[in-house]
């Protein structure tokens, strides 16, 4: 039971017991059992890799990996244990590094169901303890917050992207495209993205790399052209999508532990992503909607103006006019007197 | 006594004119309602009116930025053309800068209508009616219809263009010798029911 023995000794919670419990266990069930999650797995694999298309393969695969989580990260921790004692870096690993790598260096193809068995049995928190070491320790990449790993999901973020890099993995035909050539600051913005923290770190973090070709289709070719002449808007659509990209990725590569322990946390993640897809339009749609505004305000304004010329325009011809009548009634008060003495003269003769 | 009496209120009126002038120029140096409605800019240069137009639908008389609907535009209105002299001409241009709508106007004038040798103080009446008025029925939106007077160089010198579409008055003018126009007026036209239905 070399691989038993492996895992136990990987796992520092489990590390106190005695070696004679595992040796118990027999290896005929654990060799069923992983040949029959593995064959179902690849089954699946195959399944997906046909149906899917490249660009939603990566969530899919996040599916898969939620439907057989013990396997996936065995899968993983198998890759990782490998690439760790190929460079001798598993003196991280704390508790008994050297039986760790012996083993795993002797038996490579056997080793899988075992581990399976034994991850099943095991707790959850424990088990994603363990892999997280894994990984930091391949990856010559130890986190600050690596003591803490319940508390903060960041860094677990960050090694997962490293890890996808290593090219030994039979995932990566899952993984083509973007997603692999993604540097590690993308993955800080994206860390930060998720959290919320604020747009304008994407937007620096996004700028000296071009975005990805999903991202150009979800752009919508030359839509944003016209905000050019827009003052500061110009830099959150770009902002917006980066980050919207990175949160599609995400839950393609949450451990399936972390979906379990943290459920609240990746339906908030959903809901921000679907956010941030409509947050394109409604973008679009509040520009227009101030131009429109500008419009109608100027519509009213040249109304406004147009029935104050008129009414100015009224108001100096009534002027004009009431000129006129009053002159013509002082030329008539002028006649009026005259009349009167005509009318007297001539009726004065008696 | 009368005399002093009538100069009193001459120079009362005096006073009063001239507050209505100043009241005028700064209405208009604030803003022409031609300016402000961006019917100069984006159909026509900025001109000086040196004829009067008056436009009537019906009963009802054109004043720039009037909303009327298609009920009330169906048929052509009647046109009033000032001046003086008979032997001046003018071509009146009708068209719809706002299609196929006012915030992505990439179809930009529609010529709804066109009348050629105008005699002054007279109508398009007397004019000859080169392309027939197609009353205006915006799908979405709020179009202005911007009506513009032209002063011919002579008689029989404007001819219409091929089609109503893609209509651009500055090149039309440019074309037939017009210059800036001598005088314009627009009015707004929506959707018969509801405000101007979505603005796409």
């Amino acid at each position: 039971m070399p691989l038993s023995l492996l895992l136990e000794s990987l796992d520092p919670t489990h590390h106190s017991r005695n070696d004679r419990r595992k040796s118990r266990t027999s290896l005929s069930s654990l060799l069923t059992t992983l040949s029959h999650l593995f064959l179902s797995f690849s089954l699946y694999l195959r399944v997906g890799y046909k149906t899917i298309d490249t660009k939603t393969k990566a969530v899919l695969f996040g599916s898969v990996l939620f439907s057989f989580p013990m396997l996936s990260s065995a899968k993983h921790q198998r890759n990782l244990r490998v690439s760790a004692t190929n460079k001798n870096k598993a003196s991280s690993i704390s508790p008994s590094s050297p039986s760790s790598s012996s083993s795993s260096s002797t038996s490579s193809s056997s080793p899988l169901p075992s581990q399976d068995s034994q991850g099943q049995k095991r707790s959850l928190i424990t088990m994603e303890e363990v892999w997280k070491d894994i990984n930091l320790a391949s990856i010559h990449h130890i986190n600050r917050h690596s003591q803490h790993p319940q508390h903060n999901h960041e860094p677990r973020f960050r090694s997962h992207n490293h890890q996808n890099q290593n090219p030994n993995s039979i995932f990566q035909d899952f993984l083509n495209g973007p997603l692999n050539q993604e540097p590690a600051p993308t993955s800080l913005a994206m860390g930060s993205a998720s959290n919320g923290n604020s747009t304008t770190v994407t937007a620096l973090c996004s700028s000296p790399f071009p975005p990805p070709a999903t991202v150009l289709s979800l752009n919508s070719g030359a839509g944003f052209e016209f905000l050019d002449n827009q003052d500061p808007l110009v830099v959150t659509p770009n902002s917006n999508l980066h980050s919207h990209h990175n949160l599609s990725n995400i839950p393609s590569f949450n451990t399936p532990f972390e979906a379990l322990v943290t459920s609240t946390c990746f339906g908030k993640k959903r809901g921000q992503e679907s956010n941030e897809g409509t947050g394109n339009r409604r973008h679009k749609r509040m520009i227009k909607n101030r131009e429109s505004a500008a419009r109608s305000r100027a519509r009213k304004q040249a109304y406004t103006n147009e029935l104050e010329l008129e009414v100015a325009h009224l108001q100096a011809e009534n002027a004009r006019l009431k000129r006129q009548q009053d002159q013509l009634r002082m030329a008539a008060a002028n006649q009026q007197p005259k009349k009167n003495t005509l009318q007297r003269s001539s009726t004065a003769p008696f | 006594m009368y005399v002093r009496r009538t100069s009193f209120k001459d120079s009362d009126y005096i006073r009063k004119d001239c507050e209505r002038v100043k009241k005028y120029i700064c209405l208009l140096s604030r803003g022409d309602p031609l300016v402000v409605g961006r019917v100069v800019g984006d159909v026509l240069d900025p001109f000086t009116r040196l004829v009067s137009l008056r436009v009537t639908y019906g009963q009802r008389e054109v004043t720039n930025g009037l909303d009327l609907r298609p009920s009330q535009v169906l048929n052509k209105p009647m046109v009033e053309v000032g001046g003086d002299d008979l032997r001046n001409f003018y071509t009146l241009v009708m068209v719809d800068p706002d299609v196929p709508s006012p915030s992505n106007p990439h179809l930009r004038e529609y010529l709804h209508w066109l009348v050629t040798d105008i005699p002054a103080t007279t109508g398009t009446a007397f004019g000859n009616e080169m392309v027939c008025y197609e009353s205006p029925r915006p799908p979405s939106g709020i179009h202005r219809m911007v009506l513009i007077l032209f002063r011919q160089l002579g008689r029989q010198t404007v001819y219409a263009p091929g089609w109503r579409q893609q209509f651009k008055t500055r090149e039309f003018a440019e074309m037939y010798n017009l210059g800036l126009p001598v005088a314009a007026t627009y009015f707004n036209c929506q959707r018969e029911n509801g405000c101007g239905g979505r603005r796409t």
